[in-house]
């Protein structure tokens, strides 16, 4: 039944030129817009090298500081990451590193602005970079504070040139000279975690004072089964919750936790004091938000929808005397309009991969590789089929309620 | 086979009431040929469609293998259709998008039943009235005769106890009309219960039994 109702879907299509053509513009431009949000952010949270390791990989993002009339929202300090975060049940590494800032260099006399970023060393064991030059520097740099740095491909190239080795030689950035000891792949400015164009040990910091400072610019990383999370985020909490701010007459405590990059992004948005985690309510904003900008284009489709089935009363009086029942003729258009919704999303899927390669091709941002996926595909599958459902189950409904006498005379009421 | 038992049907608008059908009382027995005639707009399209469960009486009830119809339950009433009833109209009603064999299909997609049989059995019939060379034709390339051979073939793929012909020959030449008249002929030889509603006296003569309608009375 399935293929012949798929066979007369395709031929009302090709009679319909026009039509098909209006339906398939509005179903592909959608899910184009939807696949290319859908790219971003499987871009920002997905598993993507150097974070491979996301299914074994907590993060503490962000902290807040509350007392009875105000909170502060904070990254966290190194002494705060040193005091809490050792010694966790089943980590088997923490890794601490700063939020990149952009600092300027002049190699062979012209003017480059990079991003630096300083971390220990074993950031580098838990994440996973592809080195093309050396390999990173190690725990016994970060403590005897040697001046090393690992640097991006670009940067290779700005500050040597293009094909030339960059390790063994000197780099001065952010007025501070560092002896290379490997190149990596450039890594997307949206991966917010590892991204940088130089890495260079927190010690060769300038001064010490970030070891006194609660209230810091630091990301910590712990690395540990899936299955001991659990005991992780829990003894973490229960540490959080006893710690004291150092200014105990306007803050009382601590508010953070160990989680993914996607649950602290519910927590700075849905909890303005960071007390919980809400990834279940950020899926249902996004999936609202997808709902809601297909329900316009889907309005649309279900007037075309209308009319080309009114077309049809004829044969739905015809299926309606030979024992189609009302539902069996509401699945018979719902198919149609899921193959119409199909076939638009699989033309918006190869769209969406021409606009993704523009993107990466302008910089805008930086480093981007946004690719189409079989995660993001089957998000496109998901965001056809919802699309078809919405703009084909109400004119399938109402023409399936049709009288069939009335409809063997091609009336419509 | 069918019996109408009291039946009246009335049309309502918002300002007009029509009574199309005054206290029918008609029994169908199995294996007859009836036809029904009236002037039009007697209620004899709207008899034939409550005797093939289109439609339901104002008043009275429909009896069905002794059974009354629930009129009410629209999966019972499809599937009653889908295995009792057969129906060819004067407009064919063929769907312009599938060919002649889809087209025939149609009654046995609505049963369990695989593709190959569908295809054998919608094969058979259409062999069965003379087009076995037409299958993957369209219904546009086809005259108006074979276009009621294919409806016809549809009406019978289902093998139905009973065959619903509303004008089957009305927009057909005489030739074509008698062609028509000879398939439904042969159907009620094997056994189907034929009913037709024609104005043509001459194909009434073919019927065992004539019924008369008039104003929506049964007049004989």
């Amino acid at each position: 039944m399935l293929r012949s109702y798929l066979k007369l879907a395709w031929k009302v299509l090709l009679r319909r030129k026009f039509f098909t053509f209006a339906s398939l513009f509005g179903v592909a431009f959608t899910l184009l817009v939807l696949t290319v949000a859908t790219a971003l952010l499987d871009h920002v949270f997905a598993p993507h090298a150097p974070e491979t390791r996301m299914s074994r990989t907590l993060g503490l993002y962000g902290l807040a500081e509350t007392g009875p009339t105000s909170t502060r929202t904070y990254f966290a300090g190194w002494p705060f990451v040193k005091r809490y975060m050792q010694d966790l049940p089943g980590a088997e590494k923490v890794a601490l590193l700063q939020i990149q800032h952009e600092v300027d260099s002049y190699p062979r006399g012209r003017k480059v602005a990079s991003y630096l970023k300083r971390t220990d060393g074993a950031f580098w064991q838990v994440l996973d970079f592809e080195f093309l030059e050396g390999q990173p520097y190690t725990e016994d740099d970060e403590r005897q504070a040697r001046p090393v740095a690992v640097i991006n491909e670009t940067t290779r190239a700005r500050f040597f040139g293009e094909g030339t080795v960059a390790v063994g030689r000197t780099i001065e950035v952010d007025g501070q000279r560092f002896r290379v000891v490997g190149v990596v792949k450039d890594v997307p400015f949206l991966r917010v975690v590892p991204f940088a164009d130089v890495w260079v040990p927190i010690s060769t910091a300038r001064s010490d004072a970030y070891k006194r400072e609660f209230v810091g610019d630091f990301f910590a990383l712990v690395l540990a089964d899936p299955a001991r999370h659990g005991e992780l985020r829990r003894e973490f909490a229960a540490r959080v919750a006893a710690a004291r701010p150092p200014d105990p007459r306007t803050f009382t405590r601590f508010y953070g936790g160990l989680e993914s990059l996607f649950e602290f992004a519910s927590r700075s948005l849905f909890s303005p004091r960071l007390e919980t985690a809400h990834p279940g309510r950020l899926q249902g904003l996004l999936a609202g938000l997808a709902l809601l900008f297909m329900l316009l284009p889907a309005i649309n489709l279900v007037n075309l929808n209308l009319s080309r089935i009114l077309e049809r009363t004829g044969e739905i009086g015809v299926r309606k005397a030979f024992g189609a029942s009302s539902w069996t003729l509401v699945g018979q258009f719902v198919v149609e309009s899921l193959m119409l919704s199909l076939v638009g999303g699989a033309l918006g899927f190869v769209l969406s991969g021409v606009v993704l390669r523009l993107l990466n091709a302008t910089g805008v941002i930086p480093y981007a590789h946004l690719t189409l996926n079989l995660r993001i595909f089957l998000w496109g599958v998901v965001f056809s089929a919802a699309f078809g459902l919405l703009s084909g189950a109400y004119p399938a409904w109402r023409m399936s309620r049709l009288h069939p006498v009335e409809a063997l005379r091609g009336r419509t009421r | 086979m069918i019996r109408l038992e009291d039946v009246s049907k009335t049309y309502r608008t918002d300002r007009i009431e029509t009574r199309a059908l005054d206290h029918v009382q008609l029994t169908i027995d199995k294996g007859e040929f009836v036809a029904i005639m009236g002037p039009s707009g007697c209620g004899k399209t709207t008899l034939l469609n409550l005797m093939g469960l289109l439609d339901v009486p104002t008043s009275g009830r429909v009896v069905l293998d002794e059974k009354p119809v629930a009129t009410s339950r629209d999966r019972e009433l499809s599937r009653l259709r889908n295995e009792k009833v057969g129906f060819i109209f004067q407009s064919f009603h063929l769907v312009p998008d599938l060919t002649v064999l889809d087209n025939v299909e149609i009654p046995l997609l609505y049963r369990r039943m695989s593709g190959k049989d569908r295809r054998r059995m919608a094969l058979a019939a259409l062999d069965r009235v003379g087009l076995s060379s037409r299958v993957h034709h369209f219904p546009s390339q086809l005259s108006g005769g074979q276009q009621q051979r294919v409806a016809v073939a549809r009406a019978l793929v289902g093998r139905p106890q009973v065959l619903l012909a509303d004008e089957p020959t009305g927009n057909l030449d005489s030739q074509m009309g008698e062609e028509i008249l000879g398939l439904l002929a042969s159907a009620n030889a094997d056994g189907t219960t034929v009913v037709m509603v024609t104005h043509d006296p001459r194909m009434a003569e073919r019927a065992h039994r004539v019924v008369r309608l008039f104003d929506g009375r049964q007049i004989q």
